[in-house]
């Protein structure tokens, strides 16, 4: 969202107050929430699957194995599906609605569609896999955009006269 | 010639009537006094033999009630139904509610139960009532109800409670967040500038 789209979405429907971009501890912090949350409803389904499995007495090696690999699987794809499902429906998060963010497009402040969602959860990871060196620029770039928030073309803002 | 002589006639005529009218009154004058000054003897008189008959009434109804034939007289009043009867009538025609209303409405129970709260009696009866065995007996024969518990399960479970337990819980966690994000934009602010002066950078 340019400028002039931010502050005609200013106008529009928070006439009052400046837009504000949200800066790198705040999105930690929303982040880590999400990932209490993702990681909490993981271990809880892994300690359900095992003990299922258990009762069934399966404890063979390769199985073990097949079952890892399918965690795993099941685990990305869980955390992937959080993500865009929360970015491309309401723009929050829990995390980011608890803190009071919301993610939208850069250039008209509107939802990101899904591909889009998975664009910028792409861009996250490649982002972390430096030393998180991918998140340094949100605390020098105007509209305080990371790696991820370039590539897909969007921006972290204050929510509560948005969208709350 | 005539009509001068008939309003001389008639002139005449009314000086007499006058000049009789007032000797009419010059002598029924003492007459008129003798009454008034009689009506006024008579309303002195009724007065005073009123204000002598009321003190012997009243006389008479002190050395009535100290003498031992009032209670004999009360006592056959109330053997005879008399006193029933006349409750009946009471309640019958409503003076007791008249009475009830009256007092309900009226400054004076409230002037009553005032100076009855007010009173060192009052904190020493509660006073006593709390420390005696009654109290505890109460609470313990209470706790040990089953109602007591299930009244409680019952306003616990109640919409009205619950509702009131999560919003206070909702507010709670909305302040805890609220000063996470006033600390967390704080942090921001300070990252940044720490950071664009290491490298050397405007604020922004």
């Amino acid at each position: 969202m340019n400028h002039a789209a931010a502050a005609r979405v200013t106008r529009i429907e928070q006439p009052a107050t400046e837009l504000r971009y949200e800066g790198l501890v705040t999105r930690g912090i929303a982040f880590a929430i999400d990932a209490a949350v993702i990681n909490l409803v993981a271990i809880v389904v892994a300690g359900g699957v095992a003990l299922a499995l258990s009762v069934l007495s399966v404890s063979e090696d390769s199985l073990d194995t097949v079952l890892i690999a399918a965690g795993s699987a099941l685990f990305v794809a869980w955390s992937v599906g959080y993500f865009v499902t929360f970015w491309s429906t309401t723009g929050q998060t829990p995390g980011s609605r608890l803190m009071w963010i919301t993610v939208c497009d850069a250039d008209d402040g509107s939802t990101l569609r899904p591909r889009r969602a998975g664009l910028r959860f792409a861009g996250m990871v490649i982002a972390a896999i430096p030393l998180l060196a991918g998140f340094l620029p949100i605390l020098f770039d105007e509209r305080r955009r990371g790696l991820h928030d370039m590539l897909a073309r969007t921006v972290v803002v204050e929510a509560p006269k948005l969208i709350r | 010639m005539t009509e001068s002589f008939y309003i001389e006639g008639r002139r005449l005529l009314d000086a007499t009537m006058r000049l009789g009218g007032t000797v009419g009154l010059a002598a029924l004058r003492p007459a008129s006094g003798a009454i008034s000054a009689g009506l006024r003897l008579e309303h002195a008189a009724r007065g005073a033999a009123g204000r002598r008959l009321g003190d012997a009434a009243l006389a008479a109804l002190d050395a009535a009630l100290v003498s031992p034939v009032a209670e004999e007289a009360v006592d056959r009043a109330m053997a005879s139904g008399l006193a029933r009867y006349v409750v009946d009538r009471l309640l019958a025609d409503g003076i007791v509610e008249h009475v009830v209303d009256r007092v309900l409405d009226g400054p004076e129970l409230e002037r009553v139960v005032g100076t009855v709260l007010e009173s060192p009696a009052i904190d020493r009866v509660v006073g006593q009532t709390i420390e005696s065995r009654l109290a505890d007996q109460a609470v313990a024969r209470l706790l040990a109800s089953e109602e007591l518990w299930l009244l409680v399960e019952e306003i616990a479970e109640s919409p009205a409670v619950t509702d009131a337990i999560t919003q206070q819980g909702f507010g709670f966690a909305d302040e805890v967040a609220g000063g996470v994000r006033a600390r967390s934009r704080n942090a921001d602010a300070w990252l940044e500038r720490t950071a664009r002066r290491a490298l050397r950078r405007p604020p922004r």
